[in-house]
């Protein structure tokens, strides 16, 4: 089993960056790996239980189901249902907290997964980076030095 | 009850923060608010149930008792015995956690406790301002300044 974290911070108050994070369904509206994001069955993107569907820029697709959402403690977990690559018994977890001092925002995204012998170190990079960290620096380029819009973040 | 939460970012590496704060008997080392400290009965300072006996700069006396230290999260969690705060089931916990993006630590300080109602907003102000801040800014100052 191979643990990852990897953490940030945007210089952005938490409630700006859970408006990109939480809707499960708007992916792709911001994360530069993902073309088009789909839920499952008409259901709604904070239901618990539903499905995403992804199609990546490199025209491959994924699912993920959404394990667990909180508006409180802002957070959302997720695990990998159908995969292009070899993650398998994948679960992630993402979580903000407000840094008080700067009205800034610590977002930290972890996860465990287990993968095919040899492919360890590139799946690791592969999440870490091209999943993680892009995520991060897209989410910095929209808001940092941005005035807040109303009615959107 | 009132609950206190502050949090900052401090310049070094997790490791190196929680060496520096670990000490439960440590406070007067890096808090600029606290002029001495010992542990009562001669027990290690990391012995969980230990209890502190620290002096402020300003002459008020606590009593704290240690009730979680995780080398491993990287968090202690304390109650308050015996103060002049006039604060009932305070509970505070310090954590601290890795900032993958740079050598860098998030800090996070909480409290909760009950008080009469009509102090609580001062409560919450001077333990969150003059204790909590106060000890990531002299944290922040020791590590070399904000962390970005």
């Amino acid at each position: 089993m191979i643990r990852l974290v990897r953490s940030t911070i945007i210089d952005a108050p938490t409630d700006r960056v859970w408006a990109f994070l939480r809707d499960f369904n708007g992916h792709d509206q911001w994360h530069p790996a993902v073309a088009k994001s789909a839920i499952e069955r008409g259901q709604s993107s904070d239901k618990i239980g539903c499905v995403r569907r992804f199609l990546l820029r490199d025209g491959s697709e994924l699912r993920e189901r959404l394990l667990t959402l909180s508006d409180l403690e802002q957070t959302f977990s997720y695990c990998l249902l159908e995969t292009p690559v070899p993650l398998f018994n994948y679960v992630a977890h993402v979580r903000l907290a407000p840094v008080t001092d700067g009205d800034r925002t610590f977002w930290e995204w972890r996860c465990s997964f287990s993968t095919r012998r040899g492919e360890e170190a590139e799946m690791t990079r592969m999440v870490g980076e091209d999943i993680y960290d892009a995520g991060f620096a897209a989410v910095r380029a929209r808001l940092v030095g941005q005035a807040p819009v109303e009615g959107r973040a | 009850m009132a609950r206190v939460y502050v949090s900052s970012v401090i310049n070094g590496k997790s490791d190196r923060v929680w060496a520096r704060v670990r000490d439960f008997n440590g406070l007067p080392s890096w808090h600029p608010g606290i002029a001495e400290s010992r542990i009562e009965n001669g027990e290690p300072a990391d012995k969980v149930g230990c209890v502190r006996d620290f002096r402020l700069r300003n002459g008020d006396r606590i009593r704290e008792r240690l009730l979680g230290l995780s080398d491993f999260d990287l968090f202690c969690t304390y109650s308050i015995l015996e103060s002049p705060m006039g604060v009932e089931n305070y509970v505070a916990t310090l954590r601290f956690t890795p900032i993958t993006d740079g050598d860098r630590t998030f800090a996070e300080w909480t409290a909760e406790f009950d008080c009469a109602p009509e102090r609580e907003g001062e409560l919450v102000s001077s333990i969150g301002g003059g204790v909590f801040q106060a000890g990531f800014d002299a944290l922040k100052r020791q590590f070399g300044g904000e962390g970005r």
